[in-house]
């Protein structure tokens, strides 16, 4: 059972992705037109960018944002780089996330709906004619949503920024790479790494299992820093770490696998069908 | 040798009195609810000598992170006056160590022949040489997962300006009527301890069973002596204890960032948004992490957890030692308490070096 498990993992290093031109000496560059959209999600991803205020009139300085809905109005048309947060959930999704994949020649997916998706996804947990009569009732066919994904299982995706909301200095250090002509990669290490540069007290030692290390780092470790554990939102590193981890958790903190994978289904990181909670392939807990 | 007997009470007068001309830094208590005990130590920043707990049984993280920062600024460039301009970021301002274990001076100790004899790192040596470092005796062992009786490191050799023992007879419930026999090991410690205190040359914390009994106390052992130890786990390199304990691993790195002797880095520039300066950073790497030793190509030369896991243990057991003399291990049981897959250091290395006993014989 463990073996079989599979779940989204973000794209830690896209080589082949595309940079804008790399800036000559002496010439100065055109501003890159940004664009910053939104599909099913609170918006909170965008708003992030809104908050960097340290940083807000250099990045300013540095690109054109012609359309942000939750900052000024806007205008379609072409971009060089379209950042996208939310899920894509209904037909009215796929034809936006179509529209802009065709008119940006980068597209960003941020924040875990847009790379896993995200919370929108619990509602798979109910059949998609139960959670549409739930939300919408009487009115549910004038509302044709469907199950939640990431902008991947639609369009072609650039580079992902994950992380429930995105991490707004990963933003701006992806932005300043884009702009100086260098390859972004996100951090390919657990977020234990930033919990112990940090100086946190590991939650294990309360005897919580946190998703830390399991969990893509670069959030800064911020939940474990205020006590709270990890719940993944910025993806798995890979299905070999959960392999390991379903097993640790059975044989060394007595965590039943059923458990670990429900708290994966928070944010899409998995989304298999509920599995017994049965025993392990090699032996009961000891 | 041991000079001088302090009371409390002169002591915290005479840090405080150090805090005036420093940054101090010593053992702060912080609740930890859900844990056993439900209160942990940290090497924390404080204002008053008051703020200290002296008594500790041991910091969750070494004091590292206040000579090697975890991350860093190297220099910053710039380039729009038309000329490349690198600037050093230098951060040093004075400090004061207060309270750091013999473990921890050891690992100091370490961190010294790596930064500053091997290959000379400005930011280390300038913010070592602004070090003022008082140590502490543990008197006991800190944790069942200690071992640093049998890699010697229990017993201070260097590494600080003056040394404390906290004198048994005295201590009893009340923290005010302890007394600290005084060991010099620098004309500054001398200097900063001034009058205080009444000589003793025969103080009782530091009689001669004091070592043995404290010694006798630690429960947790290496099964092969330290002067065995290298050429019995160098002999194990393609055992499959590696495998074993592997197969738990999640290649987080959490042993190696805890460890206060692991002093690897990693170097990232990053661009400001005119493209016309930007800065050389470093931070803490560590050689568990599956991507330490991808190399220009994309060739990761350890891409197996067992070989990282390998390579890591080696390092303690066996090749910083060959290089510099001194243990890589202090055994403060740091990256045992902080594996949380139960991978344990000291079990690798019993097991690496039984294996290669019985292969002897």
């Amino acid at each position: 059972m463990i073996d079989d498990l599979d779940v989204r993992c973000p794209i830690p290093d896209r080589g082949a992705a595309p940079i804008l031109p790399v800036p000559v000496e002496g010439v100065q560059a055109p501003r890159p037109r940004i664009g910053i959209f939104s599909l099913t999600s609170c918006e909170g991803c965008s708003l992030t960018i809104l908050e960097q205020e340290d940083e807000l009139l250099s990045l300013l300085g540095a690109i054109d944002i012609v359309d942000f809905r939750e900052a000024k109005s806007g205008a379609d048309g072409e971009v060089d780089i379209a950042f996208v947060d939310g899920a894509v959930s209904s037909p009215h999704d796929v034809a936006r996330v179509r529209q802009i994949r065709k008119n940006a020649r980068i597209l960003v997916a941020i924040g875990a709906c847009a790379c896993l998706g995200g919370v929108n996804t619990l509602k798979h947990a109910q059949s998609e004619h139960d959670y549409r009569q739930f939300v919408y009732g009487d009115r549910a066919p004038q509302f044709p949503t469907g199950d939640a994904r990431p902008l991947s299982a639609v369009v072609r995706v650039d580079y992902e920024l994950p992380g429930c909301p995105m991490v707004g200095a990963e933003f701006l250090r992806f932005v300043r790479c884009v702009l100086s002509g260098r390859p972004f990669r996100l951090p390919n290490d657990a977020v234990c790494v930033e919990c112990k540069r940090r100086g946190t007290l590991c939650l294990y030692e309360k005897g919580e299992t946190c998703l830390g290390p399991v969990t893509r780092g670069g959030c800064a470790a911020i939940c474990p820093a205020y006590g709270a554990r990890c719940e993944g939102c910025r993806g798995l590193l890979g299905n070999e770490q959960l392999r390991i981890f379903a097993r640790n958790c059975l044989q060394l903190h007595g965590t039943p696998l059923a458990e670990i994978l429900d708290r994966l289904r928070l944010f899409g990181v998995f989304q298999g069908e509920t599995l017994p909670d049965s025993q392990p392939p090699d032996g009961p807990p000891t | 040798m041991w000079k001088r007997i302090v009371t409390h009470d002169e002591l915290i007068e005479r840090i405080d009195a150090l805090g005036r001309e420093r940054r101090l830094i010593g053992p702060v208590a912080r609740e930890a609810p859900g844990c056993h005990p439900p209160l942990r130590y940290f090497y924390e920043h404080v204002t008053r000598a008051a703020q200290l707990s002296l008594d500790f049984d041991y910091c969750v993280y070494g004091p590292k992170a206040f000579v090697l920062p975890p991350r860093e600024t190297l220099f910053r460039f710039d380039r729009s006056a038309g000329t490349f301009v690198a600037t050093p970021i230098m951060d040093a301002q004075p400090t004061a160590l207060v309270g750091a274990h013999p473990c921890d001076l050891h690992g100091l100790r370490l961190l010294d022949a790596v930064f500053q004899n091997d290959r000379p790192d400005e930011q280390y040596r300038a913010r070592r040489s602004a070090l003022f470092v008082v140590g502490i005796d543990c008197a006991r062992p800190c944790d069942a997962r200690a071992t640093c009786a049998d890699w010697g490191t229990n017993r201070v050799v260097g590494g600080c300006d003056v040394m404390l023992y906290a004198d048994p007879r005295n201590c009893g419930n009340n923290r005010r009527n302890a007394q600290y026999a005084v060991e010099f090991c620098s004309e500054a410690g001398r200097t900063w301890l001034g009058d205080a205190g009444r000589a003793d040359d025969d103080a009782v914390a530091v009689s001669a069973g004091y070592h043995a009994r404290k010694d006798a106390a630690f429960t947790r052992r290496l099964s092969a002596s330290v002067e065995q130890l290298p050429a019995l786990v160098r002999a194990s390199y393609d055992s499959h204890i590696w495998e074993k304990h592997a197969a738990r691993c999640y290649s987080c790195g959490s042993c190696n960032l805890v460890c206060p002797t692991c002093y690897c880095f990693d170097i990232q520039d990053d661009c400001d948004f005119n493209g016309a300066g930007g800065s050389r950073q470093r931070e803490w790497d560590a050689c568990m992490l599956p991507d330490f030793a991808v190399v220009a190509g994309g060739h990761n030369f350890r891409l197996l957890a067992a070989q990282r896991l390998r390579h890591r243990v080696m390092r303690k057991a066996a090749w910083i030692q060959q290089r510099t003399g001194l243990s890589a291990c202090v055994g403060c049981g740091r990256c045992d308490r902080a594996c949380t897959a139960s991978i344990s250091l000291i079990d690798m290395l019993n097991e690496a070096a039984q294996e290669a006993g019985n292969a002897h014989r």
